[in-house]
């Protein structure tokens, strides 16, 4: 029987890493420029505002996208260098592509980003349109998280390709060695290993703390802003606002503490608490004598 | 990148693995149409609630063998997380295990706090929810004192309870507890330890406005920030992992009983995560008894009642050396550790420590009546 090439579904993974790579960031370019171009538009006539920082979100990009074509360039390299002659299983070849696509790391130990942007990204920002001056806080807030997260896709992508580059040189040197690999499990458990331990060294590094500080503040700035824009129209409508349900929890949240204590300066002699007290509209149910 | 021969694998051992992958999958996708939410059910243990402050719920764990262990005990979980983790299910419990060997046990449940818990401290939850809990369970028992068992942040809860109402306890067990927040460095392993490098990393400002923008330390940043610990795994882990447990019906509800607990983690109340964060994680201030609770200072030294020290050996959330900072510390030469094998989940549910964790606070109480 023919031997089984580890690497025959990574040639197919590489161009579709390609495509997909590309293709977001070519999306995601013209969703800027758009966006750019309507707000302007939107602000003629109105007070002057602060532009968005397009142009580090752009180099932001370009670091990105050098660096995404790059770690495409080695794993088609990673493919030619592993030749063999018998075709993958397509089973195998699906699990492997998503196991062995770097853009697993961004959903994977990026998870932190799409938590922050999940957490930020509170209204839609077409709801928002008609109060430029906000909004384009708002809108540059928007920006900020993007450039943050390009820059932090960049690091880990920068680790991809390292873990990438050690891979391939673990498995060259067996190959040298005429060493098998017994199976396509061990062949997973040392990719994993090698990634893994890639992965944790970039955490622990400098460059990654730093944008993913960078990355909490931007998601922070941005959902701040969104809630100043949000609590003009609270205002407007006559609705709370969220800093005066805040001013409303802390007074509730002082007056239980109260009551707390009054409870707890009851002399030793006076009835015990009731067992499994329930509360009714919101308000404690008294202790029954 | 160097160009090399192929690493070839062995074709028949690929085949086998094919054939196997297919077999699994096809089993998985059985066991997935039969299985209900009941059968994932986790924290099964019968209890009854005894008491109740605010969102706090006080339950007691009805008996499953006689009494042994005279002085009853409380068990603390912390707010990162649920309480849910000490029984995850039947054969992987702390709370039956213990409760097999005659401990009278009793559990907090911090319930869901919301933005508009944005306020509560760890005050609160010290000074008064755990008090009141203590207070309670003396109360139905007509004792002084009742014993703790606190399990991470919940065991910083009670070695803060302790320090400060120090009349109340009988005995402190403290399970994979953090108490010199920077003890990670004392031992640096790969992986282990990230959430005080992490939390070290920010400044005290990025931290308030955190909270000022979302009232609370939400429970999936904090799920987040754990999923990147360990990030091959979570990669891994609904392809590979699931896979390799799929055909086994056993191993595939317990490795969806511990999604299910992974899941469920409330929010932070706002205040408390600054000073979990700001007061320990960055300024350390426990182990050198310096943090304030209730314009008291928690003073180790004022801890009197014997302490169990349990962490476990490969904790990468909270590092031994974190833990074990409590060593000579207190005001009790009554101090035991007991290392356990596996990770800071899987020293409660892993089937190497599952014989003894339980036994092994059992044994100690039991000695100390």
């Amino acid at each position: 029987m023919a031997e089984i090439d580890p690497f025959e579904s990574m040639r197919s993974l590489a161009s579709l890493w390609g495509q997909g790579g590309n293709a977001l960031l070519a999306s995601q370019q013209g969703m800027f420029r758009d966006m750019a171009e309507k707000m302007r538009a939107a602000s003629e006539g109105g007070a002057p505002v602060a532009a968005a920082d397009t142009a580090g979100f752009e180099a932001a990009r370009r670091a990105f996208g050098e660096l995404w074509s790059s770690a495409t360039e080695v794993s088609a390299n990673l493919s030619k260098a592993m030749q063999g002659s018998a075709p993958s299983d397509p089973l195998v070849a699906e699990m492997l592509a998503k196991i062995f696509d770097p853009k697993a790391w961004f959903s994977g130990t990026n998870d932190l980003d799409e938590a922050l942007q999940k957490m930020a990204e509170g209204p839609r920002l077409s709801d928002l349109w008609n109060v430029e001056r906000k909004f384009l806080a708002v809108f540059n807030a928007w920006v900020a998280l993007r450039r943050r997260t390009l820059e932090n896709n960049t690091v880990t992508l920068d680790a991809w390709t390292r873990a990438a580059g050690a891979f391939a040189k673990e498995l060259n040197g067996r190959a040298e060695k005429a060493e098998k690999l017994d199976s396509w499990r061990e062949m997973l458990a040392l990719w994993v290993e090698t990634a893994n331990t890639t992965l944790l060294e970039t955490q622990r590094s400098e460059a990654f703390l730093k944008m993913q500080r960078e990355t909490l503040k931007a998601s922070t700035d941005l959902r701040l802003a969104q809630r100043e824009l949000a609590e003009y129209y609270s205002e407007m409508f006559g609705y709370p606002t969220r800093a005066e349900l805040d001013d409303v929890h802390k007074t509730v949240t002082e007056l239980r503490r109260e009551l707390r204590a009054l409870k707890r300066e009851r002399p030793a002699s006076a009835p015990a608490r009731p067992v499994a007290r329930k509360r009714r509209s919101g308000k404690r149910q008294e202790a029954t004598p | 990148m160097t160009h090399a021969p192929a690493a070839a694998i062995n074709p028949a051992e690929a085949m086998r693995e094919i054939a196997d992958l297919g077999k699994r999958i096809a089993e998985g996708a059985k066991l997935f149409g039969e299985i209900r939410d009941e059968d994932v059910a986790i924290a099964t243990t019968p209890k009854d609630e005894v008491w109740r402050e605010d969102k706090v719920t006080l339950y007691r764990y009805r008996p499953l063998a006689e009494a042994k262990v005279k002085t009853p005990v409380l068990i603390v979980y912390g707010l990162i997380g649920r309480y849910t983790m000490a029984d995850l299910q039947e054969d992987r419990s702390l709370v039956r295990n213990l409760l097999r060997l005659g401990v009278d046990l009793y559990v907090v449940d911090w319930g869901n706090p919301s933005r508009a818990d944005r306020w509560l401290t760890i005050d609160d939850y010290v000074d008064d929810y755990l008090a009141g809990a203590v207070a309670e369970i003396s109360r139905r028992h007509g004792i002084d004192r009742v014993n703790l068992l606190g399990i991470c942040e919940g065991g910083v809860f009670t070695t803060c309870y302790a320090a400060l109402h120090a009349g109340t306890v009988k005995n402190m067990v403290l399970t994979i507890t953090p108490i010199d927040f920077h003890g990670d460095k004392e031992q640096e392993r790969l992986g282990h330890g990230f959430i005080n490098l992490w939390t070290r990393s920010l400044t005290p400002e990025d931290i308030d406005r955190l909270i000022e923008a979302h009232g609370t330390l939400p429970g999936e940043f904090m799920g987040s920030v754990f999923s990147m610990m360990t990030p091959m795994r979570t990669m891994m882990k609904y392809n590979l992992d699931m896979l390799e447990v799929m055909d086994d019906k056993k191993k595939f509800l317990n490795f969806l009983r511990m999604e299910k607990w992974i899941a469920d983690r409330p929010h932070h109340p706002g205040e408390a995560a600054k000073q979990w964060l700001k007061d320990l994680y960055q300024d350390n201030k426990l182990v050198r008894s310096e943090f304030v609770l209730g314009g008291r200072k928690v003073e180790l030294k004022s801890i009197t009642a014997p302490v169990l020290n349990v962490f476990a050996k490969d904790d990468h959330i909270i590092p031994p050396a974190t833990s074990q900072a409590l060593r000579g510390k207190i005001g009790t030469g009554d101090y035991t550790e007991l290392a356990l094998p596996g990770g800071h989940v899987g020293v409660f549910v892993g089937g190497k420590s599952q014989g003894l964790l339980g036994s092994g606070i059992a044994q100690w109480l039991a000695e100390r009546p």
